[in-house]
């Protein structure tokens, strides 16, 4: 019996029960489509967060405090008070660093900030026009401060628009004063939202780096310290000398007790990638169990046919079939219930993903791209054709070895 | 040469551990083109025969000819193919494929066999037109009549032009109008060249074949010509 008529019986068999085969494959369906959502999720927030780190030029270096974090317990780290002025003073020095063309500190520090009866918890940003020329930010409503602010430790902020929003709700904020630990502060800018970008700023308020040191932290170490190297080629060469000239500065001479680590956007888009393949990977097995019950269900279903079709399968040796036929025939079925269940489950999971990103690109993430990976679909497929052979070899052995005499007497 | 030789034929049935012995040593020689009925009351063992001679199962003891070979040393292969290419059966609850046409259910041992797909329709049709069914190609069983299922049965059985056709009790399930319709077609088949095997219990039906075998607690109690031979088209021109 050729395979294109082993295909046609088993398809056959699949028509002439239609509605018992569409209830089987459910449980493939859903697995498959909740694998295919979970990837194509996985890769969209991939694609946005790597996206907005990109945004960031190559030529972007940051420096941090603390050595390189291996594990949780080494995150403490980024509170210590490695860096210093002295640092980015021998930073700008070209015979230390060569290609070096922005360098600028920033320091944090979480605080509540009044006006008049309203208070608002807000994280304090100090820094500089270039770090936020970097993170391309630039006020809606009023000016940014300048590098003479930052000499003359000015007094003045710009406001996040959620810290706006909730302090004067409606109301114009620029040009009025509000206080963050017993200090006036003028608001020269607001910020415009951000959206669901990882540098959001809406929760919090810039002001010149010197002026948070001295009426807010009371300290001279920086949190973090941004550089920007003259273009892509040096980046590599810059990443060196700043390693060098620290470890100087600091006088380590063995690098794995750096108190400081550098790192690039593609350091940081290798660690985004890591995070969300093994986020993609721990959902994608946990909709794998479904596909696990899908597969039994369809074992289930396919040994009841076997016993309802006892006659149909004496019947089919009697006239001639071999085992080797009624083995196929059984096998193709259950192989063909999940590669369908596995298609619609892909366009199934495709469609949703899609609307799912419709809706986030306009409401939290904007810029949230529909992404669905090739790889999502053949695995899609793949597994629920392993699904098919796996749970589907046992009825149809147990349909092949059924004695055409013993078949025909079955009632 | 004979079509089927059986020598000495027994069959036990071991029923776990329980022996059961169902044919005792039978001898008889069907030759090409003869129309035999096997007869006994149930529990004689035709069945069990009609089984062993059919290749649906085997024997416990003795020897069983087809067209001049030893059936045990048949593969479970060359079983399936004989089964497709020499034998054709006609059961008494008919046994078509239900939602499945008229013509599909006839296509069925031509799907098994090694018959090129372009010939299938034709013979197909060719078979069902030999039953006089040719309008109730696209019917399903569900909306035939008991006559008209085992006439569909017939041509399933024709359709791979086999040496042998196998009835087992064919009119069991039929009222007599149907049941005389049923035995016209297949006392036309045999006059037409085929080897027929009929199995019934009932003297009626038997006599419309040229040889009667009659078994009884798994030995053969009689084996006679016919005489007063019924003509199931003589019986309607009455």
């Amino acid at each position: 019996m050729l395979i294109k008529h082993r295909i046609k019986t088993a398809y056959r068999g699949l028509v002439t029960n239609k509605s018992r085969s569409l209830l089987t494959i459910l449980g493939i369906v859903i697995g498959i489509t909740a694998i295919i959502i979970v990837m194509s999720i996985g890769q969209g927030a991939q694609d946005l967060i790597l996206g907005q780190i990109e945004g960031l030029g190559a030529t972007t270096i940051s420096i941090d405090p603390g050595k390189q974090p291996q594990g949780p317990s080494n995150f403490a780290e980024v509170y210590t008070d490695s860096l210093k002025p002295k640092d980015i003073e021998a930073l700008r020095r070209p015979a230390n660093v060569q290609g070096l063309k922005d360098i600028s500190p920033m320091v944090i520090q979480p605080a509540s900030i009044l006006f008049e009866n309203e208070t608002e918890r807000a994280t304090v940003v100090g820094s500089t026009e270039v770090f936020m020329d970097i993170l391309a930010l630039s006020p809606e409503q009023g000016s940014f401060f300048t590098d003479d602010d930052v000499k003359q430790k000015a007094r003045v902020v710009i406001l996040g628009t959620k810290v706006k929003e909730n302090l004067f709700g409606l109301s114009d904020a620029v040009g009025k004063t509000i206080r963050i630990k017993e200090q006036s502060f003028r608001i020269i800018g607001v910020f415009p939202p951000s959206g669901a970008s990882i540098f959001s700023v809406d929760e919090m308020v810039v002001a010149p780096y010197t002026t948070v040191q001295q009426y807010l932290t009371g300290t001279i170490h920086f949190n973090s310290i941004m550089v920007r190297a003259e273009n892509e080629k040096v980046v590599n060469r810059v990443v060196h000398d700043i390693e060098a000239t620290l470890r100087e500065s600091h006088g380590i001479t063995d690098p794995t007790n750096d108190d400081f680590h550098v790192s690039t956007p593609e350091d940081a888009a290798a660690i985004v990638g890591t995070i969300t393949t093994v986020l993609t990977a721990l959902l994608g097995s946990v909709a794998g169990i479904s596909l696990v019950v899908g597969g039994i269900g369809i074992m289930n279903i396919m040994l009841v046919s076997v016993t309802e079709r006892t006659r149909e399968i004496g019947l089919r040796k009697a006239l001639g079939a071999t085992e080797e036929d009624i083995l196929y025939q059984f096998l193709f079925e259950s192989v063909m219930l999940t590669g369908l269940g596995g298609v619609i489950g892909i366009i199934l999971g495709a469609g949703i993903s899609y609307a799912a990103a419709v809706v986030l690109s306009s409401t939290v993430a904007e810029g949230w791209t529909f992404a669905f990976p090739i790889s999502a679909a053949v695995l899609g497929l793949g597994v629920s054709a392993v699904i098919g052979l796996a749970f589907g070899i046992y009825p149809a052995k147990r349909a092949a070895a059924k004695s055409p005499m013993e078949a025909l007497r079955y009632e | 040469m004979s079509l089927v030789e059986v020598k000495n034929l027994r069959k036990t049935y071991d029923n776990e551990g329980t022996m059961t012995p169902v044919l005792h040593g039978l001898n008889f020689k069907i030759e090409p083109g003869e129309f035999v009925a096997v007869m006994g009351p149930s529990g004689s063992g035709k069945s069990t025969l009609l089984q062993i001679l059919g290749f649906l199962d085997s024997h416990s003891e003795g020897d069983y000819i087809f067209d001049g070979r030893a059936v045990a040393g048949y593969s479970k292969k060359e079983v399936a193919y004989i089964r497709n290419q020499k034998l054709g059966f006609i059961f008494q609850a008919f046994n078509l494929l239900p939602r499945t046409s008229v013509l599909q259910n006839v296509k069925l041992p031509l799907v098994y066999s090694d018959v090129p797909e372009r010939e299938w329709e034709t013979r197909a049709r060719k078979a069902i037109e030999a039953v006089g069914l040719s309008h109730r190609l696209d019917h399903e069983p569900a909306q035939l009549s008991g006559g008209e299922k085992q006439r569909v049965a017939i041509a399933r059985a024709l359709v791979n032009e086999p040496s042998i056709i196998f009835a087992d009790e064919p009119t069991g399930n039929l009222d007599s109008k149907s049941g005389r319709a049923v035995m016209e077609i297949i006392q036309k088949l045999n006059e037409e060249g085929h080897t027929v095997l009929l199995i019934t219990h009932e003297t009626s039906t038997a006599e419309y074949a040229r040889r009667i075998i009659k078994i009884k607690d798994g030995l053969i109690e009689s084996d006679v010509q016919v005489v007063n031979r019924r003509n199931a088209s003589e019986h309607y021109s009455k």
